[in-house]
């Protein structure tokens, strides 16, 4: 049954930061994207590296719904590997580059000053 | 993609795991600082090279040794990796986390080496890189062995360095800078190098890198992309390079040498070997020293894994080893730490026979390049 676990203060992740955290015997990196939590495990589906120590940015978007222009999109929303560079999408899980690759999310909660990851 | 995390993985016995492997990793990088080659280095260019220290320095980047032409747009995030290693304990430290047991080391910046214009620099270069790399890495620690680096631009100097270390078992074979190469590795040019390394029982290693510069085989300036670029420049270097090398008869003239291809993937050899099979049948006359087709030349030579092949079936690439004798031929290779290496996790979780993978990930290399093999 999934239960809160408590990783860390809700002051110790400003926006815009991330970090790698151990929750349930499981490394998972928590982002917070504007004041909004979120998790996924810190482990890329490539070659097994370590997803959630990478940067976060945005990325490059271009097709028929960018009328064919170049766009900037997901300004803070984009992790990105440190091993390979294969880009993940953090509200999602889902990987930029194959559709059909969608990581796990886990959900963040607030509570009593505390972050909880609900495993 | 193939991807290594899947939720059908499952235990189930005792199964050999990487840690029971002696692992030989065939293509490590160290980071050659242009201040510290300025100590190696012969007058005046040890000036130079201190003046070059002061530039700051970009990846695999750098006026006067690695002339590369940026060419990324440079927008925030993405493909940044520029992980670099200093020090023979960082190394070694980096190497044990990735369960590598013996590590043949390549530079960093002198993989431009053959785009360097002067020649007496380069000479320099060279020659200050292997004693650098000797008395700093090789001789701090013995489970490191050492590329020793030709300059392209003045191959008669190679031999000379070839057989200064002669003897030496901290060198276990010379690295044949291509990326950029104006003249091709089967040219007799060269044959002062191989004299020397058939001579001394080292193997040579052709190793390109990704560059923007107008010389066969690249044209790469063609090209808007990196992912174009980095696609073509190592594969298309070997290609040109192994070709020249059989179409002069270098593996017939010297047939005591060992000759490696580096981080190009393997994908390329079947086709190549069927490729010029063919040609083979036609114009043999053309190509009298060979005496055998092309391919059975080709299954002599060694090629590195990496980048090794991802198709969506893991087990192709069992195939496509299979189609170059690769259980023999092929030779585990990281590229540790740059961008785009493999772990060797990765390569050991390829559904290879047990024999082949011990084969593939440390055995074919210490064959190669000599290595006493533990217990």
């Amino acid at each position: 049954m999934a239960r809160e676990h408590v990783i860390g203060r809700v002051g110790d992740l400003p926006e815009g930061h991330h970090r790698v955290v151990r929750a349930a015997n499981r490394e998972l990196g928590v982002f917070n994207i504007r004041g909004s939590f979120h998790a996924l495990p810190n482990l890329c589906p490539h070659q097994r590296g370590p997803l959630c120590e990478g940067g976060v940015s945005g990325t490059i978007d271009y097709g028929p719904h960018t009328d064919w222009k170049l766009a900037w999109i997901w300004e803070g929303e984009v992790v990105t590997c440190p091993w390979h560079s294969l880009e993940f999408h953090i509200p999602t899980g889902q990987c930029v580059a194959f559709n059909d690759i969608r990581l796990r999310t886990y959900e963040v909660r607030v509570a009593e000053g505390e972050l909880r990851v609900v495993i | 993609m193939a991807t290594d995390v899947s939720p059908r993985e499952t235990g189930g016995g005792r199964r050999e795991t990487l840690a029971d492997l002696f692992v030989v990793d065939a293509d490590v990088h160290v980071h050659e600082d242009p201040g510290e080659l300025a100590e190696y280095a012969d007058p005046p260019w040890d000036v130079a090279l201190r003046e070059i220290a002061k530039v700051e320095e970009r990846y695999l980047d750098l006026p006067g040794i690695s002339p590369r032409a940026e060419y990324r747009v440079p927008f925030p995030g993405g493909s940044n990796r520029r992980q670099i290693v200093t020090s023979a304990r960082e190394l070694r430290g980096g190497l044990d986390a990735l369960h590598v047991n013996h590590a043949v080391l390549f530079p960093d910046h002198l993989l431009s080496l053959a785009m360097v214009r002067d020649p007496e620099f380069a000479t320099t270069l060279a020659v200050a890189y292997n004693r650098w790399l000797y008395e700093r890495w090789l001789t701090e620690e013995p489970s490191l062995s050492g590329a020793l680096v030709i300059a392209p631009q003045n191959p008669i100097a190679g031999a000379e360095d070839i057989r200064r270390y002669a003897g030496r078992r901290e060198f276990v074979c010379v690295y044949l800078p291509a990326s950029g190469l104006k003249i091709l590795y089967g040219h007799e040019l060269y044959d002062p190098v191989y004299e020397a390394a058939a001579e001394t029982g080292l193997p040579v290693v052709i190793h390109s890198v990704e560059a923007v510069y107008p010389a066969f085989p690249f044209q790469l300036e063609q090209f808007r992309t990196s992912l174009a670029v980095h696609a073509l420049a190592h594969p298309l270097s070997m290609i040109a390079n192994l070709v020249s090398m059989l179409e002069t008869g270098v593996p017939i003239r010297f047939p005591e040498l060992k000759i490696g291809f580096m981080e190009a993937g393997t994908a390329w050899v079947p086709f190549l070997a069927n490729r010029l099979d063919k040609e083979y049948v036609e114009r043999r006359r053309e190509v009298p020293l060979l005496q055998e087709t092309p391919s059975r030349t080709m299954r002599r030579f060694f090629y590195g894994t990496q980048p090794v092949e991802e198709p969506e079936r893991r087990s192709d690439v069992v195939a496509q080893f299979e189609l170059f004798d690769g259980e023999n031929q092929a030779m585990f290779a990281s590229d540790w730490p740059h961008h785009d290496f493999d772990h060797p996790q990765h390569v050991f979780g390829l559904p290879f026979a047990p024999e082949a993978r011990r084969k593939i990930m440390g055995l074919n290399a210490a064959r190669f390049f000599g290595l006493d093999v533990p217990g």
